[in-house]
């Protein structure tokens, strides 16, 4: 008797494993109807499904988003920032147009620029001749995106102490994007409304030693060499941090140094971001005034030697 | 999501791929002249200056 119920059980048991393996109504095939006539509630795997799907194409869908906002970083405000610099660079030229030419009053003047303003113009013929911006007063978010912006507090071309400009390296016409392939005694070239001003980066931190045995024999580089005084450390390119403001300081790294009349060098700086695509620190160019050449009314077509140094 | 956008779609197959395309590049649009130059001066991408 015993042994019959065991088997009973047995047997209840073996056949209720059975019944779980074989495929019950939840595995017969759906006969395909088109979507919409899906009953509206559809328990077990259909509903997972559409959940998991609709995450998924989310998901996918932010990862375009942010593919996208690459796109708009490196070309888009390319696009945009050319046309402010378009029209910064024509404002600059009526206004340069418009302004006296003769007389005795040709001396640059540059008080009263306002924010975004285009006041002068840089070329830098080792990155080819077309290399042209039109530097704008100011270093706000807005200027920048215009071109090169001018700390307001720093001198101005052709002026004693430190001509500082900041500009994007990526993007927004990028006009520093290879700042860090200039070489010592590359020419950067400044024109004002009556002015050229040659500016030529002075040497590397690892040319300083011997500089006159090697490439100060480039007939380039005359004026160029390391500067003494208070000028000693001064390197042609360096990777600081963001808080570092003393590199435009009239003598770089020395905010509270002012160099005697006498002895205080035309500075031009530099400053972009480093690394690419980073906010983490910056790329500083300095160079130094070795030319100057006003604009003759009778010879308008002059132009520095330095601009047909194209690489 | 897509699923449901293309079978809200009115219209035969081409209107809905015409209108697909349009929707699509509105998107885009609204992203990059409105909703990325707002967002990016919030981001630390493209900070040049010193301070």
């Amino acid at each position: 008797m015993g042994t019959a119920d065991h088997h009973a059980r047995g047997a209840g048991r073996i056949s209720g494993d059975l019944n779980d393996l074989m495929p019950t109504t939840r595995f017969r095939p759906v006969p395909s109807p088109g979507p919409r006539s899906r009953p509206a509630f559809e328990p077990g795997p259909d509903r997972t499904r559409t959940i998991v799907r609709t995450v998924g194409e989310v998901l996918i869908t932010l990862g375009m988003v942010v593919l996208l906002f690459v796109v708009y970083e490196v070309y888009i405000t390319d696009l945009l920032s050319a046309g402010k610099q378009r029209e910064a660079t024509a404002q600059l030229d009526d206004r340069w147009h418009d302004e006296p030419a003769a007389g005795p009053e040709r001396t640059d003047h540059f008080e009263g620029l306002g924010e975004g303003d285009g006041f002068a113009k840089m070329y830098i013929p080792a990155f080819g001749a077309d290399f042209e911006f039109t530097i704008v007063e100011g270093t706000t978010a807005a200027s920048l995106e215009v071109g090169p912006g001018h700390y307001p507090d720093t001198a101005y071309p052709g002026q004693p102490g430190n001509f500082s400009v900041a500009g994007h390296r990526v993007g927004k016409g990028a006009p520093f994007n290879d700042i860090n392939l200039i070489q010592s005694c590359d020419a950067i070239v400044v024109e004002t409304q009556y002015s050229w001003f040659t500016y030529r980066m002075v040497p590397l931190a690892e040319e300083k030693a011997g500089w006159a045995e090697t490439k100060g024999k480039d007939p380039r580089c005359e004026g160029v060499g390391p500067l003494g005084g208070p000028y000693a450390e001064l390197v042609g390119q360096e990777i600081v941090l963001p808080t570092n403001g003393g590199v435009i300081a009239p003598v770089p790294h020395q905010p509270g140094v002012t160099a005697s009349s006498g002895e205080m060098a035309s500075l031009m700086t530099l400053t972009t971001c480093h690394p690419r695509f980073s906010d983490k620190e910056r790329l500083i160019v300095h160079a130094v005034l070795t030319e100057q050449l006003h604009k003759d009314p009778a010879k308008p077509d002059e132009r520095p030697a330095a601009l047909r140094e194209t690489g | 999501m897509y699923g449901w956008i293309w079978r809200n779609l009115p219209g035969p197959t081409a209107v809905r791929v015409a209108l697909a395309v349009v929707l699509g590049l509105g998107v885009a649009a609204l992203l990059l002249f409105v909703v990325f130059p707002w967002l990016e001066p919030l981001l630390p991408f493209n900070n040049v200056t010193t301070d």
